[in-house]
């Protein structure tokens, strides 16, 4: 027979994971409803939020962000009060006009990942972040002697 | 870098497979001597990127490698996995053999540089 341990924390850690991104203004969803109607209007408009998918295993949350044309130097990823937020700064040169936007998105990070293990990674314009989940938070099985 | 441009192809015949595409965010900017198409493709590797000109019409595909390794549970979805299709009619002849392009970080930078035979040119008055 076999016994998995949980946590009441760890059982509403998924479920608070998805209600953080059902609202990612989540102090001002009025705000995020506009930005959502924008984008729906004007997609890619400056000033769009990045679309972010996050996927799970046993041992990592994973956070994609979608950054055409940003540059390595010119992301910023910060993790600070469980709130991971990821700024890019997207220029774009016109001939010999240099514009530059800044495009960001914040997402809940769940209590039990272990901020030191997080790591990123730019690739083809997608920016991939991996959030190692704790050693105590992962599920384990305990054998029944 | 892999793209191929086929200025002369036989149009490919219809496949009965219907296919999901979208069309991606593009930028043309341009001077007497060339354009810059500028397409917007995150998640495209190199391999990915098709070019053709046939006809004064530029289609470019990119096909997006979508890898959810095994065992990985989906939390919340925003990106598309959807491949991109851009057709553009160019209206000004261009020099096919002269174009080039090159992707940047999710970037497709295309430099079509336009025929001589259709540059301005200055007729002096004599």
């Amino acid at each position: 027979m076999k016994l998995i341990r949980s946590t009441p924390s760890s059982l509403g850690r998924v479920s608070d994971f998805d209600e953080w991104f059902r609202h990612p203004f989540a102090g001002l969803p009025s705000l995020g409803q506009f930005f959502n109607n924008l984008s729906e209007v004007f997609p890619g408009v400056p000033g769009d939020r990045l679309a972010v998918d996050v996927h799970e295993d046993k041992d990592n949350y994973y956070a994609s962000f979608e950054v055409p044309g940003v540059k390595k130097d010119d992301v910023k990823i910060e993790l600070n009060n469980g709130l991971l937020t990821v700024s890019a700064e997207k220029r774009e040169k016109n001939g010999d006009n240099e514009s530059s936007f800044s495009l960001t998105r914040s997402v809940s990070v769940p209590d039990g990942v272990s901020a030191d293990g997080i790591a990123a990674k730019l690739e083809d314009g997608i920016l991939n972040v991996t959030l190692p989940k704790a050693e105590n938070r992962k599920p384990r099985t305990i054998a029944l002697s | 870098m892999n793209a191929t441009c086929a200025p002369r192809s036989t149009a490919p015949a219809t496949s009965g497979v219907t296919e999901s595409l979208r069309k991606p965010l593009y930028n043309v900017s341009g001077s007497a001597e060339a354009y810059e198409v500028r397409i917007e493709m995150p998640g495209v590797p190199k391999n990915g990127v098709k070019i053709d000109l046939e006809d004064n019409i530029l289609t470019v595909r990119g096909e997006r490698t979508v890898n959810v390794p095994e065992g990985m549970k989906a939390l919340h979805r925003e990106l598309s996995p959807l491949s991109y299709l851009l057709r553009l009619r160019l209206n000004t002849p261009v020099d096919e053999d002269k174009m080039n392009a090159k992707l940047e970080d999710g970037v497709l930078i295309l430099r079509l540089p336009i025929k001589e035979a259709a540059k301005p040119r200055q007729i002096p008055v004599l």
